[in-house]
């Protein structure tokens, strides 16, 4: 798709070259044919001035009265040339203007008509001639013929064209100019507010702005407040569907909290028969209550998370959880990772593989950031504990999805781990870690709303 | 000690509050998040429990306010919201373990005890000073290897003193730690009870455990054996 400017700029481009183009051929044709009706004008009345001076005597011979009042007629090469020949088309007259020219003729019309003709020089020069035929009675009855010819150069006319031409389309390709700059500006102008909703809604994917600003033009108003609506609501719908999944999970834990703190009064046969049943079931809650948190499609317009802010938060509170063992927590981050989605799920995702680390580890715990290709997140969680044999990884990793069969209690955090990974397109690996016990890592793709 | 269980459950905190006033706990109750925190500001609590999804004021503000008002006693969650936001929330609000409902008593009962033990920067269960060793999960004092039988009270006011061994404790403390509700008792029943407990330690007089400073309370004299 082109951009909305260089779709205008071009049909308005596109416009002006049909409305110019038109104007120029019509202004063209009419200066022409003004100027050659001009032309015609002036050839007419010297016609008339050749035949005012011709005299024919009575013998039927013709010569001219006087010499002939347009200057041109008698300058060499003039440019205007005048002749009469007789019926046998033998020279009678030539101006001396065409001395030694040979001026083509063309042949007469019936007497009394005007014939104009554009004939061409030996040269090249194109020429306009008018000839006229005219039936002269020399005495009673006998008529003689003549046929009064001028002949003018359209040298200087054509150059007039010309020379008309070019500044016709000088101006015009200024005006053009002009006028294409002028709209360009304008729509510069028109188009901004676009513009900074686009940038606004970059700044919202960045996190740096968590709506749109309300200061558009009456027409875009409703648009951004609608863009403002359906990112609240995009937002509200993943907090509340978390919100009602713990408020489900409260009330549905401290009742089981409540039986087990009773059963410290029963029968130990009994107490563990109802324990048993009690884990199943809190085990049940814990899994299907811990989904991840939106659907793929909630994450659009997400902020990135501060990985190294609430990796730093999750390592100092479990520094207080785990302050008896004091295990040795190393971090590394590094830049360009990127996990766009819910802080709640990419706590979750670091918070069970960080604790499970303190938990098996022996002294050590190593954790790793880097970004997976360009952005997305590598998240990888390595401890110096017993680590995970080979068979057993695959078993770890499918737990949680069995729960119904009674499984044994560990691991759900595990399958959390690998939901929430896999809702966003990415996966969980379990490896051996260079420190000699297990490396769980998690790799997340970059989670792009923009094109 | 003496503890607070917010807790907005009744069944539950209850039974919780009857479980460990038998571990030796004296047990504060509160049913929700405002009358929690007028007992955590008002009253001399040593430990808390708090459950973080209470009505009137949620867990996380109390334990907010508690320590924006000074107080450093250890803070026990207890969490139905099984996730890592509410624990890490809770934890850098200023709590210092959680354990995720439904817990098993014993569960909580060793996060509780190891919370006070490091109060008193102990980091085993197993508080151990010259030729005294108290199993604070067992409940069981022994002075050079050999049991020696303790009433309820007196394993109080000996836990008291150990945990915190090498600080002043006044009187005024002891009463208010370790009876259930009233301070009004007579401090000369302390007086009678650390009498019996040097008696029993100390038959021969010879160790001197528990240093009285005239005016200002006892003190566990004796060096500790593993430094924490």
């Amino acid at each position: 798709m082109y951009s909305l400017n260089a779709r205008l700029l071009i049909s308005v481009s596109v416009l002006l070259l049909l409305f110019f183009g038109a104007t120029i051929v019509v202004l063209d044709t009419a200066f022409r044919t003004a100027g050659e009706q001009a032309r015609e004008d002036i050839l007419d009345g010297h016609l008339m001035s050749l035949l005012a001076a011709a005299e024919v005597s009575e013998q039927g011979e013709l010569a001219l009265r006087r010499e002939l009042p347009e200057p041109r007629f008698s300058t060499l090469g003039s440019g205007l040339y005048a002749s009469i020949r007789d019926s046998r088309n033998d020279v009678i007259y030539e101006s001396r203007s065409g001395l030694g020219m040979r001026i083509p003729s063309t042949p007469a019309g019936a007497p009394g008509q005007e014939v104009f003709e554009r004939l061409w020089l030996d040269d090249g020069t194109p020429l306009l001639s008018l000839t006229l035929a005219v039936q002269w009675e020399i005495a009673e009855g006998e008529l003689r013929r003549f046929v009064f010819s001028v002949v003018e150069s359209l040298d200087s006319f054509n150059a007039q064209v010309a020379g008309f031409r070019r500044q016709l389309f000088g101006w015009f390709a200024a005006l053009a100019a002009i006028m294409l700059v002028s709209i360009s500006l304008l729509l510069r102008g028109l188009l901004r507010p676009l513009r900074q909703i686009e940038t606004e809604i970059a700044d919202i994917e960045d996190g740096r702005r968590s709506a749109l600003s309300s200061d558009f033009p009456n027409e875009l108003t409703g648009v951004a407040s609608n863009l403002n609506l359906l990112i609240d609501s995009e937002r509200g719908r993943s907090e509340r569907y978390r919100n009602t999944l713990d408020n489900l999970a409260h009330s549905l834990k401290t009742p089981l909290a409540a039986m087990r703190s009773l059963t410290g009064d029963m029968a130990a046969a009994t107490d563990a028969r109802f324990n048993e049943q009690i884990d199943r079931m809190d085990e049940i809650v814990r899994y299907q209550l811990r989904k991840p948190s939106s659907a793929p499609a909630g994450k659009l317009l997400l902020a990135p998370v501060d990985i190294e802010q609430e990796i730093a938060r999750l390592i100092d509170g479990l520094r207080k959880v785990y302050r008896g063992k004091a295990p040795d927590i190393g971090v590394s981050v590094e830049s360009g990772a990127e996990f766009r989605g819910d802080t709640g799920d990419f706590l979750e995702i670091a918070g069970n593989l960080i604790d499970n680390a303190c938990k098996w580890c022996e002294n050590a715990v190593r954790i790793s950031v880097k970004p997976a290709g360009s952005g997305g997140l590598l998240l990888s969680v390595a401890d110096d504990g017993p680590g995970v044999p080979g068979e057993a990884r695959e078993a770890l990793l499918k737990r949680g999805m069995r729960l119904d069969e009674n499984t044994p209690g560990h691991g759900i955090g595990l399958a959390i781990v690998k939901d929430i990974a896999e809702s966003y397109g990415g996966h969980l690996a379990i490896q051996e870690s260079g420190l000699g016990g297990a490396q769980f890592t998690v790799t997340v793709p970059a989670q792009r709303s923009r094109s | 000690m003496r503890m607070l269980i917010i807790e907005d459950d009744d069944t539950l905190r209850e039974t919780l509050a009857r479980q460990l006033g038998a571990e030796g706990f004296a047990v504060e109750q509160a049913a929700d998040g405002r009358e929690g925190l007028y007992y955590a500001k008002e009253y001399p609590i040593d430990l808390a429990i708090v459950d973080l999804g209470l009505p009137e004021v949620s867990g996380i503000d109390i334990i907010r306010e508690v320590r924006a008002a000074g107080k450093t006693f250890p803070i026990l969650i207890l969490t139905a919201r099984d996730r890592w936001q509410d624990k890490v929330d809770g934890l850098s609000a200023g709590a210092d373990d959680y354990v995720v409902k439904p817990f098993h008593f014993e569960e909580i009962n060793a996060r509780l005890s190891a919370l006070v033990r490091r109060t008193g920067g102990w980091a085993s269960s197993i508080l151990s000073a010259g030729p005294v060793t108290l199993d604070m999960s067992r409940q069981e004092l022994k002075v050079n290897e050999e049991s020696v039988e303790l009433t309820s009270f007196e394993y109080k006011i000996i836990e008291y003193l150990m945990v915190r061994a090498g600080e002043v404790i006044s009187k005024t403390e002891l009463t208010e730690r370790l009876y259930d509700q009233d301070f009004e008792r007579d401090s000369n029943v302390i007086e009678v009870f650390i009498g019996r407990l040097r008696k029993k330690l100390d038959p021969d007089n010879s160790l001197k455990p528990i240093e009285t400073l005239r005016g200002r309370g006892y003190r566990f004299a004796l060096e500790r054996n593993q430094a924490a």
